[in-house]
This record gives C-alpha cells, sequence and structure tokens, in this order.
C-alpha cells in the first residue's frame, strides 16, 4: 500500500503495443489486454517489497523503466522444442493452433494489471513459448533457452495441462550480446495444472550482471495435481522474482526448491508463495543461498492457508550462508493460518561457514580456500539433492562452481 | 502443587476482574486530544515547567502522524475514537503521592485491589508494590530495607518532582522518543501515573516489585509510565498487572515503558494484562541494554479487544543479552498482534525469542517480530522459536518474522510450528479417564507451561486460572 507515485512512460504508445500485436498477428482481444495494460501503467505500482518502517527492503521505485525499455527492439536467441506429443509453441503459432486455449488461461493466472511490472510485461512482450500437454500425455524434456541480445526483453510463458498428463519443463535465461547501457528482462509463467497432471518446471537464471530481472511465476493446480518448481539465480545485478503456486485442487501438492549465489553487488529478491485454498493439499519450500561481497538477498517466504483448507501440512526451509561481512541477508518466512487443521512449521537460518568444519579440513592437509569452496558447495547439496531433474541439477551444479573463487 | 491448589480456591478470578465500582473522581478532564486537556493535566499535577513543554511537543508530533494502518495483517484500529476518549480521570484521594497503608485508601478503591489480591500478594512475596486508580497511583510502599539501601520505587509524577535530574536525562529522550509511533507520542502528550524504578550500583532487590493498574472508568484511557533505571551491577524484577471491567465504550490503554540496563545489570520485566474485551492496548516498551547487561521480557498477553504490543530490546554494548518469552491468548473477538523486537548493534550480544500463542472462538493472534543484526555485531547470536496452537476453524493464527542481517559472523535462527490440538492427545488423556474439556485444559497448560515456569508461582498461577477461565469461555 505504498503511496510513492510510480512514474509514467512517457515514451511508450498505444501505437508501438499495436505494432508489437500486429506483427505477432494477434487477434483483437489479445491487443485489447495489452492496450487496457499500458494504460494501467499510470495507476499501478511496483510489486510489493518487503517494508519496515522506515525501510523498503528492495528499491524499484528508483529504477529508469524509461531508459531501461526498449519496446521495438526486441531481439533474442531462442530455441523452444519438446517431444512430438506436447506442443512447444511460439506465441504466433499458438494463436493459429489453440487460440480459444489461449484466450480462456492467458492473464487468469498472473493478472496483467497485478502491478507496475506485470502490466509493462503484459502490453510489450514479444516473445515467449504455449506448451499444451494433452490429456494422458508423459512429456519430459521441454526445452526453452532464451538468450538476450537486446536492451529489453519481455517472455511469456503459458502452460496447460490436461487430465492424467505429466510434463518437465527447462528453462534458460542468458545474455548474448552485452550492451554498453544496462539491461532488463521481464518474464512471466503461468501454469494451469490440470486434475491429476503433474508438471515440474526448473528455472535458470544466467543473465549478466548489467541486468535487472523481474519475473512473476504462478501455477494453479486442479484435484490431485503437481506443480514443482526450482529455482536458479545466478545472475543479474538485481532480481525480483516470485514463484508460487495456488493449491486449488483437493489433494494437490507444490514443492517450490530454490538456490540462488550473489556475489559482487547483485541484489536478489526472492518471492516464494503458497496459497493452501482446497482440503488435504502439500507445500514444501526449500530455499538456500550464499552471499559474498556486498551483494544481499532479501528472502519472503509466505504459507497462507485458507479457511476451507482443511487438513493442510506446509512446511518452510530457508538458509543463508553469508561469505563476506560486507553482504546482507534478510529473511521474513510468514505463516497465514486460517484453519486450525493445519500441520505448519517454517525455519530460517543465517551464518557463516563453520570455522570447525574448516580447521578440520585444513589439518588434513586442504587449503584454506579449496576447504571453504568444499563447504560452499556442500551448503548447497540438500537443495540439489531436491532437484529432480539430472540436466537441471548439474547445471546449477556448474554454476555454482564457477563462481566459487581460487 | 498444593499452594498451587490453594490459591486457585482463594482467588475467584472472575469476580476478580470484572467487577464495577462507581466512578470517583477529582479531576476528569474532557475527551479528546486537545491542548487544553494536555495544559490542564500538567497543571493538576504541578509540573515543572520543562515537563509541561515536553508533553505539548509530543501532542504536536502526535497530531502530525498518521495512524498505522498498512501493516500487513495488523489489527482492526477502525472502532477506536481517540477523541471518544478522556485521558485524565484523578481519583478523590486525599494524598495524591499514594498512601502506603491500604486501610488509609477510600473503600471501594481498597475493595477493588482486595479483589485482585494485590494486598496479599505483597504480604507474601513483593518487594514493594504500586497500585494505579484510572489516571494516578492511589497505594505506594517499598521495604524498608531496599529504602535503605537507596533503592527508589515511587510513582512516577512524584518523581519529577523529586528526581528531576534522574527523570530529565531518562523520560522519553533516548529509549522512547515520541516520535517513535503515534501512540508513544499520544502517551507523551497525557500520560500519568506509572512506577519509577531506581537501583543503585550494584545493589540486588531479591523480591520482586510490582505495579498493578486498574482502568475502572467508562471510555477512559489509561497511560501509565514507567521508568526503570538499573545502575551498573545491580538487579531488579518488576511486575505490572493491569485489568479493566468491560462496558460499552472502548477503553484506551497506551503505556509507555522505558528500561535502561546498564553495564552489567540485570532487569526482568514480567507483565501479565488481562484488559477487558473492549481495550485497545498500544503500548511502547523498550529497553537499552548496555554491556555485560541482561533484559528479560516475559508477557502474558490476554485481554484487550485489540493489542499492538512488540517489546525491543536494543542490546548496545559488548555481551548484552536478552530473552523474551511471550504468551498470547486470543478468545472470541480478539486480535492479539504481538511479539518481540531486538536489535544487535554490538558485538556478541545474544538474544533468544520463545512465543507461544493460543487462539479459540474466532481470536487472532499474530508473533510480529524483527531482529536487526547491525553490520559489526559480530559473534551475535539469535534463536526466534514460535508456536501456534489453534482450536477451531474460526480462529486464525499468523506469524510474521522479519531477519535485517548486515553482519556476516553470526548465528541466527527461526522457527516456527502451527498445530492443531492433537486428537490423538485427547483420545489418549480421555482413555486416563479426563473428560474433553480437562483434556483440552492439560494439553494447553502443557504447551504454555515454558513460561509459565519463568514466573512467580502468583502470577504462574494467575496465567493458567485466566488461560483456564478462556477456555471455560466464562470471561467476558
Amino acid at each position: 500500500m505504498s503511496t510513492t507515485p510510480t512514474q509514467v512512460h512517457a515514451n511508450l504508445t498505444e501505437e508501438q503495443v499495436r505494432q508489437i500485436s500486429g506483427e505477432l498477428a494477434e487477434p483483437e482481444w489479445m491487443l485489447e489486454t495489452r492496450l487496457e495494460a499500458l494504460e494501467a501503467l499510470g495507476t499501478l505500482d511496483m510489486p510489493k517489497v518487503i517494508r519496515t518502517p522506515g525501510r523498503d527492503w528492495t528499491n524499484l521505485h528508483d529504477l529508469d523503466f524509461e531508459a531501461l525499455v526498449d519496446p521495438l527492439n526486441a531481439a533474442e536467441e531462442k530455441d523452444q522444442f519438446g517431444p512430438d506429443d506436447v506442443d512447444v509453441l511460439s506465441w504466433a503459432d499458438a494463436l493459429v493452433e489453440h487460440e480459444e486455449l489461449v484466450r480462456k488461461h492467458f492473464g487468469s493466472i498472473v493478472d496483467p494489471q497485478e502491478n507496475y511490472l506485470t502490466a509493462l510485461s503484459t502490453a510489450l512482450f514479444t516473445t515467449g513459448t504455449v506448451i499444451y500437454v494433452p490429456e494422458g500425455v508423459d512429456a519430459e524434456d521441454v526445452t526453452i533457452r532464451t538468450e538476450q541480445n537486446s536492451q529489453s526483453l519481455f517472455n511469456y510463458t503459458l502452460v496447460i495441462t490436461e487430465e492424467n498428463s505429466s510434463v518437465t519443463i527447462l528453462e534458460r535465461q542468458s545474455t548474448g550480446t552485452e550492451l554498453e547501457e544496462e539491461q532488463y528482462y521481464s518474464g512471466i509463467v503461468e501454469i494451469d495444472a490440470g486434475e491429476n497432471s503433474y508438471v515440474q518446471y526448473g528455472s535458470l537464471q544466467n543473465l549478466s550482471e548489467d541486468s535487472y530481472c523481474f519475473t512473476a511465476k504462478r501455477g494453479v493446480t486442479d484435484t490431485y495435481a503437481t506443480i514443482n518448481w526450482i529455482e536458479g539465480n545466478i545472475g543479474s545485478k538485481l532480481t525480483k522474482t516470485e514463484t508460487s503456486t495456488v493449491l486449488e485442487g483437493d489433494s494437490s501438492e507444490s514443492q517450490i526448491v530454490g538456490a540462488f549465489y550473489g556475489h559482487n553487488d547483485q541484489h536478489f529478491d526472492l518471492d516464494v508463495k503458497v496459497w493452501h485454498r482446497a482440503e488435504h493439499t502439500t507445500a514444501d519450500l526449500v530455499t538456500r543461498g550464499v552471499t559474498d561481497d556486498v551483494s544481499r538477498s532479501v528472502y519472503e517466504g509466505v504459507q497462507d492457508v485458507g479457511r476451507d483448507a482443511w487438513d493442510t501440512s506446509s512446511y518452510q526451509r530457508e538458509n543463508t550462508l553469508m561469505l563476506s561481512d560486507e553482504s546482507e541477508a534478510d529473511a521474513s518466512p510468514k505463516l497465514i493460518i486460517n484453519n486450525h487443521d493445519t500441520e505448519a512449521s517454517h525455519s530460517a537460518t543465517v551464518g557463516q561457514i563453520d570455522e570447525e568444519d574448516l580447521l578440520y579440513m585444513t589439518s588434513r592437509g586442504v587449503t584454506p580456500r579449496l576447504a571453504r569452496n568444499m563447504l560452499v558447495a556442500g551448503f548447497f547439496v540438500p537443495v540439489l539433492e531436491e532437484v529432480a531433474v539430472d540436466e537441471l541439477r548439474e547445471d546449477l551444479e556448474a554454476l555454482i562452481q564457477e563462481r566459487l573463487r581460487d | 502443587m498444593s499452594s498451587e491448589q490453594d490459591h486457585l480456591k482463594e482467588t475467584d478470578t472472575e469476580a476478580r476482574f470484572d467487577f464495577k465500582q462507581e466512578e470517583r473522581s477529582a479531576v476528569r478532564s474532557e475527551k479528546g486530544l486537545t491542548e487544553e486537556v494536555v495544559r490542564l493535566i500538567s497543571e493538576d499535577k504541578d509540573e515543572p515547567e520543562w515537563m509541561l513543554e515536553r508533553r505539548l511537543r509530543a501532542l504536536k508530533q502526535y497530531q502530525a502522524m498518521p495512524m498505522p494502518t498498512d501493516w500487513p495483517g495488523q489489527p482492526d484500529l477502525s472502532g477506536l475514537d481517540v477523541e471518544e476518549i478522556v485521558p485524565y480521570i484523578r481519583p478523590d484521594v486525599d494524598k495524591r503521592e499514594g498512601v502506603d497503608d491500604w486501610d488509609e485508601l477510600p473503600d471501594d478503591i481498597k475493595d477493588t485491589f482486595e479483589k485482585l489480591g494485590i494486598p496479599e500478594a505483597e504480604r507474601k512475596a513483593l518487594s514493594g508494590v504500586g497500585a494505579q486508580y484510572e489516571s494516578e497511583i492511589v497505594y505506594q510502599n517499598m521495604q524498608e530495607q531496599w529504602e535503605e539501601k537507596g533503592v527508589i520505587f515511587m510513582n512516577m509524577d512524584q518523581a519529577v518532582k523529586d528526581h528531576p535530574e534522574i527523570v530529565k536525562e531518562h523520560f522519553m529522550t533516548t529509549c522512547v522518543p515520541p516520535s517513535d509511533n503515534k501512540f508513544a507520542a499520544l502517551h507523551g502528550a497525557v500520560w500519568s501515573g506509572g512506577s519509577f524504578v531506581y537501583v543503585p550500583e550494584d545493589v540486588t532487590v531479591e523480591m520482586p516489585v510490582q505495579a498493578y493498574f486498574r482502568m475502572n472508568s467508562e471510555g477512559m484511557g489509561q497511560f501509565e509510565h514507567t521508568l526503570i533505571v538499573a545502575e551498573p551491577g545491580s538487579e531488579v524484577h518488576y511486575i505490572e498487572g493491569c485489568s479493566a471491567p468491560k462496558y460499552g465504550k472502548h477503553n484506551l490503554h497506551s503505556g509507555g515503558v522505558e528500561v535502561f540496563v546498564k553495564e552489567g545489570a540485570h532487569v526482568q520485566y514480567s507483565t501479565v494484562q488481562n484488559w477487558s474485551k473492549n481495550t485497545y492496548n498500544l503500548n511502547t516498551k523498550r529497553a537499552l541494554v548496555e554491556e555485560d547487561a541482561t533484559m528479560e521480557w516475559i508477557s502474558g498477553s490476554m485481554g484487550s479487544k485489540a493489542t499492538m504490543l512488540y517489546p525491543c530490546s536494543i542490546l548496545k554494548g559488548r555481551n548484552a543479552t536478552d530473552t523474551h518469552i511471550t504468551i498470547a491468548f486470543a478468545g472470541e473477538g480478539q486480535d492479539i498482534d504481538t511479539g518481540a523486537k531486538v536489535y544487535h548493534n554490538a558485538p556478541n550480544t545474544k538474544s533468544t525469542i520463545e512465543s507461544k500463542s493460543i487462539s479459540k472462538d474466532g481470536g487472532r493472534t499474530n508473533y510480529r517480530g524483527l531482529v536487526h543484526i547491525a553490520d559489526g555485531a559480530e559473534g551475535s547470536s539469535t534463536a526466534v522459536e514460535c508456536d501456534a496452537l489453534m482450536f477451531d476453524n474460526e480462529s486464525t493464527s499468523d506469524t510474521m518474522p522479519y531477519m535485517e542481517i548486515e553482519e556476516s559472523k553470526v548465528d541466527v535462527a527461526h522457527e516456527a510450528t502451527v498445530g492443531k490440538i492433537g486428537d490423538e492427545d485427547i483420545f489418549y488423556l480421555q482413555s486416563r479417564g479426563l473428560d474433553d474439556d480437562d483434556a483440552k485444559k492439560m494439553i494447553v497448560a502443557g504447551f504454555i507451561e515454558p513460561i509459565t515456569e519463568e514466573l512467580p508461582i502468583e502470577y504462574a498461577v494467575e496465567l493458567n486460572r485466566l488461560i483456564e477461565l478462556e477456555m471455560e469461555g466464562s470471561l467476558g
């Protein structure tokens, strides 16, 4: 409920939005949604960040979006493919093949006008993927790789799974061409998991450290459905990201596994949320991260148990390892419980490398630097073990290894 | 536990709290917060000019500040109309500084405190007692042995006159300035009564001192100020209790507590508050803790319509230690938003926060906490543990902790659990012959035991009794 006014984009016009929509040969209803989002920019605020009296833990108002956003010059290198029985489509193709499906779901989970950044994304996105998994299909290896080659890039991903299907999706974001100016990446992901379907969605963000990154990833589960998220955040200068599941169907489940590693002056603001809205739902949120140099992490985890969410199980763990005195790690794990038939817990810790472990290893002849690196790598193991997708786990491990100092 | 049983028999807690006396006032201010009211209070107390100036400055700050409304999940304060509150009622007792013999009090006031069991507790277990009725202390006594050692325990109004040098230095300056929040500013403008405790260097006050605050009149506000100065190496345990009967109009309690814990000193501050369920309880309590000193907060929050209270320790000196033990119980129509704040501003400081809450019959409890570890506070550690027990599906319970960590050489742990009362536990106890109600009471007593065992026995018994009455739904 911040009252700080948000800057209104002076350099964004209806014509630009019409041009983007036209190039994608979009139907009228989609253009309308974009134009409404554009118009709402003037009244919308930034996404919520943790506030305590006198302090915003992440300051988004200072970012100069007018300078960061260059709507008509989006450029990217993109791979998106999957097995034959799954539709992995660009937006243009999706609108030809599944217009009604897209119309039904687009913007239904992440409200285009939820905040300034979702509206900006909706109005300006030029690229994205629609993944449609028909009834009964089991699919692995859906891969989306996005390499940003322009100052700004807006990406939109929509996943729809029908009854009794399953799918594993890996998405990677990286920077191809690094520019003189700062860059901005924005991604919205919506997942509608049909009855008894299983979605595993892994994402690995490794953007340039001169870029700003905003993502909103949200899924809704039908009865017996599962959405598991894997969140790896390595790159960017500042990331504001939300990963969340609305457990709408009875007996549905969600796991959110996150790992981040900040160094230099990186800033990660990570929201992890689950809304229990039905009976017998289960959630497990696990995040581990490291802050080094003058980097900073802000973690907010919310387990919200609604009035009708009988027999809820909900668990959350967050651990931060601080490698330097100048880094900062803030955490706020919240429990909001409106149904008493609930087993819920959360825990959060912040600490540094254990001196005794270090001494033990150096006394066995390991150099202090190597010992430290081994302990940092070891710190991530409990999270990596939860990453059920081998390929993603290996990539994440490799990126963590790269970041360790010689 | 025979003494506990006896005590239970002796005290009928419901009758003890929820009775009313006819209002008796010598001076009664107008409703609302105006400069005239502030001047009236100051004049009626014959205060020095500097205190009036502080009041007027606080009033300006109060008027300039907005009501807190944008905290996530904060209690609804829309039913509170400060302009309808009578901020000052001086009871018509003969001696303004408080009598030191219960028999010198007017019968109805004496009767009030007798019913609350305060004189008896004083005889049994306390070093000193202060009793406040409406806006002023009416009874004040301190055992001679402590007075001889230079311990001062007097009402705050008197301390302004008798010890201006200590009060001037400490009163709403560095610990709780009126600018801290809207209700601290309100308090600074219209404060009245409360306790002043001064413990000289290296003196240990072995038995607790206690103050009891009773609001009797309808629609009034009580704004007592407590200032505790514990000189280096000293030790004191202060207990406050509060109650008020229930009326149709809302009452407001907005106390201010400032504790100065100097080098190596140890202060324990225990509260059992049982305001009536139409009272808004909006307090500011804070301790400044110096090197090697220890501050312990123990709070039982039972009554009130809405409570917003987050006792705070600022650990300023090396090796300073803080302990928070809090218990909240919210029944029908109650919203208890409470928790703890700790600022670790020096190396090797330690804090532990243990919070338990119970919600029942539509009550809402919230743990709201802030642990801040400043850059340079190396070697600091904090452990926060919150447990919530919920009885039924009308009740809610949230935990909203914040941890701001700017220093790497620290050990920070937060844990919270929420659970319903265990069907298996109840079944087990029932199979041993207990009925459902007794089984639930026993489970709750076990749940809060870590808290009650830290309290003096009289308070532990009272807390248990209050919770039992809440469980029976018999407290109004």
